[in-house]
């Protein structure tokens, strides 16, 4: 087919779509990708005996609001990068705040805690649940999210891929992060950013294939 | 630069709205400038105006992500050069092997036409149904996009861009197969 030919064919197709497709398709997805994990985690884990009084502790809120605020951050930082020529802007920055905060933390308990209190505060006693749980509790969210992104155009799939794995990684964390009693951030900052860490890299892996067009 | 950003903005903006007209000259003066890049990153040969030709249908597919707030060039740029390096990536998969290495394997050419037909029918199972009619339709049976658009209700341009689409996945699955049996 000549060039020509093919233009003009193009042309004569409908309008567009609309350019909110995508953060209403997104909405969607995240949507019912966290009411699925809503689900799940009531199901299987449930949220622990005086969740509301444990909040109240900033160091124990913590581990629930900075999980949920990477989350965020990386979902609007997935949907630029689903459009073509669209830089990260200062949230690719500020986003780095989040492990800034995690790293103080966990020095913080490290010096409050006693040299012989640290092994055992660390080790805890849920890793075992901790790392496979928010990994699973990511899944439907980044299903929901990647789901939407295909409509987008990521010119860098592996990349997108990660932030939708971040995205659903820190949300599905601090969703998670209401069943653990693991209040030191001597577990939960390792911990809980290893879980986070894998939902990220399991996203890149799974985003470099799923989001090629 | 700028000058050419606000044209194409312009154009592309009026065009996402529905003008036809806009559309066809935003795409008419890009074609030039995509085909310069996909040129710079292949080194020229036959397949450029196919390339070119991706990133247009990559370009009209993904209209939607332009938002009208947005600079129009680097949006375009980075379509053309992911399109163009995806698409190489997929053609030169292969590292080039001598052929007396192949030669054994090489099937003679009637046998080579059977398989081809039978692997077109198990491929043509593999892709929409909608499209593999297409394909059946125009590629196999010699029907008009006219006629095939007529009778599934689609205009004569959408049949044809289908079929191109269509011909191109079944290009990449037949790349794709003889990538693992050769």
């Amino acid at each position: 087919m000549k060039t020509e030919d093919l233009i003009a064919e193009l042309a004569a197709a409908p309008a567009a779509a609309p350019p909110t497709t995508l953060e209403r398709r997104a909405a969607l997805g995240v949507g019912l990708g966290v009411l699925v994990t809503l689900a799940l985690f009531l199901w299987a884990l449930g949220p622990r005996p005086g969740l509301a009084a444990a909040l109240a502790d900033p160091v124990v809120a913590a581990k629930t609001v900075l999980p949920l605020v990477l989350g965020g951050m990386a979902l609007v930082l997935a949907l630029r990068a689903a459009r073509p020529g669209v830089p990260g802007g200062a949230l690719a920055r500020v986003v780095w705040a989040v492990p800034v905060a995690v790293a103080g933390l966990v020095l913080w308990a490290f010096a409050a805690t006693p040299p012989e209190a640290r092994m055992a505060a660390f080790i805890g006693h849920s890793i075992a649940v901790c790392l496979p749980a928010v990994v699973i509790l990511s899944l439907p969210i980044y299903a929901g999210l990647v789901a939407a992104l295909r409509s987008g155009a990521p010119v860098r799939p592996a990349l997108s891929g990660a932030l939708a794995g971040l995205a659903a990684g820190g949300i599905a964390c601090g969703i998670y992060s209401t069943f653990c009693v693991e209040d030191t951030p001597l577990f939960y900052g390792v911990w809980y950013s290893l879980a986070v860490c894998l939902a990220t890299g399991l996203g890149a892996v799974i985003g470099a294939r799923a989001l090629r067009w | 630069m700028s000058d050419r950003n606000d044209r194409w903005g312009d154009l592309l903006r009026r065009a996402n709205r529905g003008d036809g007209a806009a559309y066809a000259a935003f795409l008419t003066e890009c074609a030039p400038v995509i085909r310069n890049i996909v040129r710079a990153r292949s080194g020229g040969g036959d397949e450029v105006e196919d390339v070119v030709q991706e990133v247009l249908l990559a370009i009209h597919a993904k209209r939607h992500t332009w938002r009208e707030a947005d600079p129009v060039t680097p949006w375009l740029y980075a379509i053309a050069r992911y399109k163009t390096v995806d698409l190489w990536r997929r053609r030169k998969g292969g590292t080039p092997v001598p052929i007396e290495d192949v030669a054994e394997v090489l099937p003679d050419e009637r046998s080579g036409e059977v398989m081809a037909a039978r692997d077109l029918a198990g491929m043509l199972d593999r892709i929409d149904a909608r499209s593999a009619g297409i394909v059946r339709a125009v590629g196999i049976e010699g029907e008009s996009a006219g006629e095939v658009g007529a009778r599934l209700g689609m205009s004569e341009g959408a049949v044809r861009v289908a079929y191109h689409r269509a011909m191109q996945r079944l290009k990449e699955m037949a790349a794709d197969e003889t990538g693992r049996t050769g």
